[in-house]
């Protein structure tokens, strides 16, 4: 009896506001509240209110069966509660029929869990008590920022208590055998989900592709993609960002149309169901153990972390930001570590990345900047706003090399 | 297929980027087996003479020679040639090309007289300042080389006129395909041979009398412009920009303008400057005709909000033009005399020396049709910031854009660039690579294509 697994990625960064070098010392406001306000209301309108609805229709439609799993960052929640309330009451809903699962992460979307492992604590820590405060679920299953996992994060969340964790089911770690099975990480016993990397991605990127030989994805031709696992898998993890419905895929693509039919086409066999990640992990037992030697993520087809790590300008402004940390646990002021812990949002360090540039790709979604070296500038006149005058620290102390704690490869 | 090109400056005698843009279009086009004809008005003989054919003007009655026979030429030390007959051919490529000297005195940018080179006014402005190595000994070698370019004195028109008659008399019954003139100096020539022979005429627009004078355009000019693009078969514009202008400007439907941006052929030469970066003091360079187009007074302003924050660097101003006294008033003016360097014009080696040792290069053109300079400062691994009113903002990513009137923008990124230098290290990286690929080549195929669409177009029945 094979199972469909959604789990649907909800984060919104806070975004910073244009800060010149002239605005250094003089200005220890940093986030552009107006377009974060725009941004969350249009994703929102777009996106989270009307796809929530459709779903809560569907849970109601098909009585239980159909099930999904979120993971939804603190620091989108906290902009929702600020600009967009009815689409966090629109969660809440969710939340309340039993078959909405809230996956555990860091609460800022942080790259925490490969450069400082306390800190990684203490955000997974805020956002489960986040969780159980909105909606009433402790997490038991973990999902790290873009999916980043490798076997080290995996004993780090493993002593953390979770059962599970998300990651991507990216060729070179599988090799011959198939995501669509449960795995565990070798030397504990912690469960691995892997996404299913080419049907999540037919609809988180191909689904309005015209130039897709497969374009339009109709509900019945996926469920018979799905299906032809029959025999094959236990389970089919359909990974994706919440924002394919309604903002990376259109409404007018017909994305809308696809969802509401999907359950339903899914469940036409007989034998296949919808399960969330904590009961799929309850249900298939884990078919063999699986290494992860090199840090692995979601994003472009390098599926690493050179999306955030990758220049000097990434690896600089990283370093600088978590060197601050004892400085900033030494104050033990909850306003600066939260200013602290936003500038560690991933996002700001995507922004800065060079790789696709010149192909103006994906990275543009959402994306303030004309370019990542302005991307980077801005970043830096802010951190060392932050760093100068906020916590006066001087310039020549700051590090240049970067104190990873995990090791970036095999 | 053979193309009769006019134009009027050819390396290393150059006032501007237009005799780079030819070297480097031309050059690739000779590779396509385009043989092209090649009239300036002033060949002084070491125009890159090892892969190329020259005739000199009292052979110029030679033009519709069938091919060039390789004889060895022996020009004297000033650079002119021994004899008429005398050709020198290189290479499978120089064999496609030839270079007619017209007579004239053709300078179309009011050029600077010698007052202006920069030895007193650097002695006069800066009598203290302290400058790296690296500089002083650019300023001494340029100062040993004065401006070789002659002063335009006379009546600009009455060499236009000269120059085309020329053009005329010593062309006009040769056989070529396309003619192919390279703005509005070589407009006239180009229009009168047209109609004189029927050869289809293609006019390409490097720079246009609005981008150069503002609102001050001289009306003669304009009107030149004007024909040369009403009378070519097909305009070339160097960036989307300069093909709006000229639509705005002259009325020119814009199907009649074909864009075709320049290219950029990487130095080897550089390397072996890599090394002379100085620490301290940081330096901002501005490269350029020191005149209105080019936005030097947005330099100097942006440089007033970047001392106060950050004292130790120093702004080189090299060119040289009308703009060059009332900018040093006004730096002068805003004391900050200690953190300027005007070094005159410089050209060749000396060029290549300083954007070697600039930690930034800033292009803060008003209007700007391409603008070549920024990819010349990028293959020396020199960051660069360029106003989005140039051609070639179109075409580069790795660099910082702004508008030219933005100074506190512009302030703000030199700023940042020297401070962080990640983001040195990395647009340099990107930028290499990416300067690689703006190659003369893809402009020399379009060039190409576009003769074949006319030729077809106009081949008689």
């Amino acid at each position: 009896m094979p199972s469909v697994c959604f789990y649907f990625q909800v984060h919104q960064p806070m975004r910073l506001k244009p800060f010149t070098f002239f605005q250094v010392g003089r200005d220890h406001s940093y986030f552009d509240e107006k377009l974060n306000r725009e941004v969350m209301q249009k994703v929102s309108s777009k996106c989270y209110i009307p796809t929530n609805k459709l779903m809560l229709d569907l849970i109601r439609r098909h009585n239980g069966a159909f099930r999904v799993a979120y993971s939804i960052t603190g620091v989108a929640i906290e902009q929702m509660l600020k600009y967009a309330p009815e689409a966090l009451e629109s969660f809440i809903d969710l939340s309340k029929t039993g078959c909405v699962e809230f996956l555990a992460e860091t609460y800022y979307h942080s790259l925490s869990s490969i450069t400082d492992p306390l800190e990684f604590r203490q955000q997974v820590k805020m956002h489960s008590a986040l969780m159980e405060k909105f909606f009433g679920q402790r997490p038991s299953v973990f999902r790290n920022t873009e999916l980043i996992y490798n076997d080290q994060i995996g004993d780090l969340v493993a002593a953390m208590g979770y059962k599970a964790i998300i990651a991507e089911g990216a060729d070179d770690i599988l090799q011959w055998r198939s995501p669509h099975f449960v795995y565990r990480k070798p030397g504990c016993d912690l469960r691995l989900l892997l996404k299913s990397y080419r049907l999540s991605d037919d609809v988180a990127f191909r689904f309005s592709d015209k130039s897709w030989s497969e374009h339009p994805l109709t509900a019945t031709k996926f469920a018979k993609w799905v299906h032809a696992i029959s025999g094959n898998g236990e389970t089919l993890n359909l990974f994706m960002d919440y924002e394919t419905f309604g903002e990376h895929q259109w409404s007018s693509s017909g994305i809308f149309e696809f969802l509401n039919a999907l359950p339903s086409e899914i469940l036409k066999y007989g034998d296949w169901n919808f399960l969330t990640p904590s009961q799929v992990i309850e249900r298939y037992q884990p078919v063999a153990e699986l290494n992860f030697p090199r840090l692995v993520s979601w994003a472009d087809v390098d599926r690493d972390i050179t999306a955030w790590h990758g220049n000097k300008m990434q690896k600089s402004s990283l370093a600088q930001i978590y060197s601050l940390g004892k400085d900033v646990r030494k104050r033990n002021n909850p306003s600066t570590s939260d200013f602290w812990r936003r500038l560690q949002t991933s996002d700001h360090f995507y922004y800065m990345c060079t790789k696709w540039f010149a192909d103006g790709d994906v990275h543009a979604y959402f994306n303030p900047y004309k370019s990542p070296y302005e991307a980077f500038i801005n970043y830096m006149n802010v951190l060392t706003d932050f760093r100068e005058y906020v916590l006066g620290i001087t310039a020549s102390d700051s590090p240049t090399a970067i104190p990873m704690t995990i090791r970036t490869s095999a | 297929m053979k193309t009769l090109m006019l134009g009027w400056e050819y390396p290393p005698h150059i006032s501007g980027g237009l005799g780079t843009a030819c070297q480097g279009l031309t050059t690739a086009l000779a590779k396509l087996g385009v043989k092209i004809d090649f009239v300036i008005p002033k060949v002084e003989g070491d125009e890159h003479a090892e892969h190329m054919a020259i005739i000199d003007p009292a052979s110029a009655t030679h033009l519709n020679m069938p091919d060039m026979n390789g004889t060895q030429n022996n020009h004297d030390k000033q650079g002119m040639l021994a004899g008429p007959s005398t050709t020198t051919t290189v290479n499978k490529t120089a064999r496609n090309i030839r270079f007619v000297e017209i007579p004239a005195n053709l300078y179309p940018y009011a050029m600077p007289n010698k007052k202006y080179s920069y030895v007193e006014h650097f002695k006069s402005i800066s009598k203290e300042i302290v400058l790296p190595a690296q500089i002083t000994e650019i300023l001494e070698r340029a100062a040993e080389q004065a401006p070789d370019f002659p002063n335009y004195n006379g009546d600009l028109f009455a060499e236009v006129d000269r120059y085309t008659k020329n053009v005329i008399k010593m062309a006009g019954n040769s056989f070529f395909d396309i003619i192919h003139a390279h703005d509005w100096m070589t407009f006239p020539a180009g229009i009168a041979l047209s109609r004189l022979t029927g050869v289809p005429l293609v006019t390409h627009v490097h720079s246009l009398e609005h981008d150069r004078s503002g609102d001050n355009v001289n009306e003669h000019i304009h009107i030149i412009e004007r024909s040369g693009v009403e009378n070519a078969h097909t305009v070339i514009a160097v960036s989307y920009y300069t093909r709006s202008v000229i639509n705005q400007q002259h009325g020119i439907p814009l199907d009649k303008i074909a864009v075709v941006h320049n290219g950029v052929y990487s130095k080897e030469v550089v390397q072996s400057y890599k090394k002379e970066k100085c620490a301290k003091p940081k330096i901002v360079l501005f490269l350029g005709r020191i005149t209105f187009q080019k936005g030097p007074d947005y330099f100097v302003e942006a440089a007033a909000k970047v001392i106060p924050a950050m004292p130790d660097v120093t702004f080189v101003m090299a060119g040289t033009g009308d703009m060059l006294n009332p900018l040093i008033n006004r730096v002068t003016d805003l004391g900050l005399e200690k953190h300027f360097v005007f070094t005159g014009f410089l050209k060749g080696e000396e060029v290549e020396r300083m954007f070697s040792v600039a930690d930034l290069y800033v292009m803060p053109s008003v209007s700007e049709p391409f603008g070549i300079t920024p990819l010349e400062a990028m293959n020396h691994d020199v960051p660069v910031i360029i106003s989005k009113q140039s051609g070639v903002s179109e075409i580069l990513k790795n660099a910082l854009k702004i508008d030219y009137w933005d100074v506190d923008k512009l302030a703000h990124l030199i700023i940042s660039v020297l401070k962080y230098p990640e983001v040195r290290e990395d647009i340099a990286t990107m930028a290499r690579e990416e300067v690689r690929r703006i190659r003369w080549e893809a402009a020399a195929e379009k060039v190409f294509q576009l003769y074949c669409k006319i030729l077809g177009a106009t081949a008689p029945v």
